[in-house]
């Protein structure tokens, strides 16, 4: 069970180069909440559920936000948030989706699933600093995160 | 039932009750035996004689008192009657023949004695020889083994028995011999006869089926030939022994000499027939037919030659499954060339309605009606001689609640569908095949009354002459024309062959049916499958490319934001290129998956004021390109009218040829003119030929007057990233504008086309069906 709240922002991205550029964002604001990354969909959910590697690891706090690119290798982005919303121990964990996709059903079917935003990935790079330094400030600096009772 | 009650035999008799007692009436317990023999029944366990004929007197010189309730030795030897005994062992339930011979006071008489026992008694019939030599009867035993050996060589049925009765002939001397045969209704036809000159021909001429009343036909059935030598002879009545007690009379069922029914004889005579030979033809258990012998002049026949005779007819029997009529052959080979044909060219048809109805002739010769009505999903079309449209509607209503089964036949259709009695001469045989209820896809075919069908042989009235005291009774003539009354609203029945090709026909057309399905389920999992690669094609471009672009894109921002003291200026102007070109592939990955998602999503058709559409482009153009479109003078002709279409795909269709009408101009102030044309307004604008042959329907027009566009690429400016100019000309864009407004069109079931001078102006016009 993750026990505390510790304000980071998780972030599950298989893009280096995409991951990277949120970094050099974030890191552009002064923001110094902790930044956990996972590259794949499967890794997160061993963090998650104390699985494979992450068998005897102390599990990790609950983060704020949890940043999730829905085209994933292996278990795929819409998966882990149906799981992770599926299951009262993180369901109260704010996901916002972070995705290239702008299909109206991708959108409609997080939504559903219960994201709590969804963020399309522009290309031009004005706009993706715009997108992710709004992310940030929102979800680590403004909002109140759950808090354990 | 005396003979006074009996009903005529009028074989037009539509009282069934009548009918019935016609059928049935006993004629094997009538009583009377012919005189040319003598008849005898005994009891059989003591072998004293119960019965006897009234002519044994006359014939043997034996009173009726010696011989009734006397044993049989009063009237036959005892080494006789032995060895009548051992024939009867030996062969219970048939007529057995044997010869004896009888002392009388005055002389020894030669008899033929046949011999058979009934639930009661068992009776000995006993018919005197006419002398006759060996050599004679050598010569009827050779006779009858040529005629079976030249028979043996015959295939085509007609001939063999034309054959036959020639030989017939020649062994009884009988001056007329008619084969007859059965149809399903028992009516009778001659299909094969000899008449020597002088005698009226029957060929080809039909029998009503009372003609023989049930019970005669079930005699026949039993396989023993009639024969009466003499029809002006006078019957002889059988004395019982016991005549107060009620004694049920002797069943004479198969007794040689049992009398003629005053009735047959009525008819034979009114043929002018005095003597006749019957024989059975059994084929399958079932009476086929009748080899019927007649002679205008009474004429004795002797055993041998009448067994010869029924030999034959039982080898005939025997051969009938072997031949087959060539003619008969002949129709189901053509009708089966009917249906392969018909099948074929069915199967290749584009239009199977078309198939089915031309040429007119074969949908009626491939079950030889006159008439038919095909029915497609209700609607009818009619196809040589037929009853009204009307009446046709109201039998295939009629057809939809009374028949469940996919094929039904009738050669009485006003019996079961009473409203059919208007129209007899187009429609008294029906053959409806149901190829669907559920789409109502059926096939009817019709036939008219007989008389409008037959042609006789031969005019069956010439010789004859009504009875003079006008009862009706059995003649041909009377038959005949009884026969034309019971033919009445009567169609020639559908012949098994003929009910096989529309079976075959409706199997056939499923077949091709459920082919044409299974192509079509092919290709729609082929276009499933395309679709399915489409979309993750789609899918892919939008995300597996778009990352290493955005890598890219964004790195190279980078560098130019971070690093820009440490480059050149052409180093900065290279990064700047690479960030313009991801930028412009950017675009065209967004066009191609906008386009690949228009064909897959479903449009929301509603009624659309496509002036409000308009209005709210112009305004959104006028927002985003404020410097062309504040200059342009863009005018809607009049109110655009409420229309069924998908409202923000149309409003895509006039935000795209808008601003091509803004971007594509030289002018300081174009002028653009959006507009519709009603059909009868459409005579001063150009329409390609084909969309002229389309439907009518309102063209929208969006006129300006830019660069125009040169004839030779009217076609291509609508492909995927076409464009006529450089990339930076005329503010730019991927050149998928067109191709998506195209698509739009196209997935509203209409038709864009452009119409232009080049340098002048130009004018895209679409349509909506």
């Amino acid at each position: 069970m993750l026990t505390a709240v510790d304000k980071s922002l998780f972030v599950i991205e298989d893009s280096d180069e995409d991951f990277e550029i949120l970094k050099i964002f974030i890191e552009d604001m002064d923001i110094t909440n902790p930044i956990y990354r996972c590259e794949t969909g499967d890794r997160a959910l061993d963090m998650f559920y104390q699985e494979g590697d992450y068998k005897d690891v102390e599990p990790l706090p609950h983060p704020s936000v949890i940043l999730l690119d829905l085209n994933l290798p292996g278990t795929d982005g819409r998966e882990v948030l149906g799981l992770l919303k599926g299951d009262q121990r993180f369901r109260d964990i704010p996901i916002v989706v972070f995705s290239t996709s702008s299909d109206p059903a991708d959108i409609n079917l997080c939504y559903e699933k219960g994201a709590n935003g969804y963020l399309v990935k522009p290309v031009a790079t004005d706009e993706l600093e715009k997108i992710v330094q709004s992310f940030a400030e929102f979800w680590l600096n403004i909002n109140t995160p759950p808090q354990l009772t | 039932m005396s003979l006074v009650d009996r009903p005529t035999a009028d074989p037009g008799i539509v009282n069934p009750e009548l009918r019935h007692q016609h059928d049935e009436y006993p004629v094997h317990l009538s009583g009377l035996i012919q005189p040319h023999g003598v008849l005898i029944a005994v009891n059989p366990t003591d072998w004293t004689v119960t019965r006897v004929s009234q002519n044994i007197t006359a014939q043997f010189g034996k009173s009726l008192e010696n011989v009734l309730g006397k044993p049989l030795n009063h009237i036959l030897p005892t080494e006789q009657i032995t060895q009548l005994q051992a024939q009867l062992q030996s062969q219970a339930d048939g007529v057995t023949h044997s010869q004896l011979s009888l002392n009388t006071a005055s002389s020894v008489i030669n008899l033929n004695c046949f011999i058979h026992q009934t639930q009661t008694e068992i009776v000995v019939e006993l018919e005197p020889i006419a002398e006759m030599g060996t050599v004679q009867l050598m010569a009827e035993r050779n006779r009858l083994h040529q005629a079976i050996n030249r028979l043996q060589q015959i295939a085509d049925l007609d001939q063999f028995l034309q054959t036959a009765v020639g030989e017939i002939s020649r062994m009884t001397d009988f001056d007329h011999i008619m084969v007859y045969k059965f149809d399903a209704q028992q009516a009778g036809q001659v299909i094969a006869e000899v008449a020597q000159p002088g005698i009226a021909t029957y060929l080809g001429q039909h029998f009503p089926a009372p003609d023989i009343p049930s019970l005669v036909r079930r005699l026949y059935q039993t396989g023993i030939y009639r024969f009466a030598p003499d029809l002006n002879a006078v019957s002889v009545p059988i004395i019982d022994l016991d005549r107060a007690d009620g004694t049920p009379p002797l069943d004479l069922s198969r007794a040689i000499l049992r009398n003629v029914d005053p009735c047959c004889v009525t008819y034979h005579q009114n043929m002018a027939v005095n003597a006749f030979l019957i024989i059975a033809l059994i084929k399958d258990q079932e009476l086929w037919g009748l080899i019927s012998c007649h002679n205008t002049t009474p004429r004795s026949l002797s055993h041998s030659a009448r067994s010869d005779c029924q030999l034959l007819g039982q080898f005939i029997s025997a051969e009938l499954a072997n031949k087959v009529s060539q003619e008969e052959l002949e129709h189901v080979i053509k009708l089966g060339n009917i249906l392969s044909e018909f099948v074929a060219s069915i199967a290749q048809a584009e239009n199977f309605k078309q198939a089915l109805l031309q040429p007119q002739n074969r949908l009626l010769d491939l079950v030889g009606a006159q008439g038919a009505a095909v029915c497609l999903d209700g609607e009818v079309t009619l196809v040589g001689e037929t009853p009204p449209l009307n009446q046709v509607e109201a039998l295939i209503e009629w057809s939809d609640s009374h028949i469940k089964t996919n094929l039904f036949h009738t050669h009485q259709l006003d019996q079961a569908y009473p409203a059919a009695a208007a129209y007899p001469a187009v429609a008294s045989g029906l053959m409806l095949l149901k190829i669907s209820q559920i789409r109502q896809y059926y096939i009817l075919w019709f036939r008219p009354e007989v008389p409008q069908t037959i042609t006789w042989a031969g005019n069956p009235t010439d010789h004859l002459s009504v009875n003079a005291d006008g009862e009706i009774s059995m003649c041909p003539r009377a038959s005949f024309e009884a026969w034309q009354s019971n033919v009445k609203a009567t169609a020639l029945p559908w012949q098994q062959a003929e009910l096989d090709n529309a079976i075959d026909l409706r199997n056939a057309i499923i077949g091709i049916v459920l082919n044409k399905a299974d192509e079509l389920a092919q290709i729609n999992l082929d276009l499933e499958r395309s679709n399915h690669e489409l979309a993750s094609f789609a899918y892919a471009a939008s995300h597996d490319l778009k990352e290493p672009l955005r890598g890219i894109h964004n790195f190279s921002n980078l560098l130019l934001k971070r690093y820009s003291e440490v480059l050149d200026e052409s180093g900065i102007k290279r990064l700047q290129t690479l960030v313009r070109l991801t930028q412009r592939m950017d675009m065209l990955i967004d066009s191609l998956l906008k386009l690949s998602r228009l064909g897959q999503t479903e449009l929301t058709m509603e009624p659309t004021d496509l002036q409000a559409i308009v209005e709210r482009v112009i305004e959104v153009l006028q927002a985003s390109r404020s410097d062309a479109t504040a200059q342009a003078n863009i005018q809607i002709a009049r109110a655009l009218p409420t229309i069924d279409c998908d409202p923000i795909l149309m409003g895509e269709v006039f935000t795209n040829l808008l601003s091509n009408a803004l971007k594509y101009t030289k002018q300081a102030h174009p002028i653009i003119e959006i507009g519709y044309l009603t059909p009868e307004e459409q005579s001063e604008i150009a329409i390609p030929a084909d969309v002229a042959s389309t439907k009518k329907a309102v063209i929208f027009y969006i006129r300006d007057n830019g660069i125009g566009i040169r004839d030779r690429h009217h076609q291509n400016i609508f492909q995927l990233f076409k464009r006529l100019h450089e990339r930076d000309a005329y503010g730019g864009g991927a050149g998928a504008g067109l191709t998506i407004t195209k698509k739009i069109i196209e997935r509203h079931q209409g038709k864009i086309w452009v119409n232009s001078v080049y340098g002048e102006g130009t004018e895209f016009c679409f349509m909506l069906t």
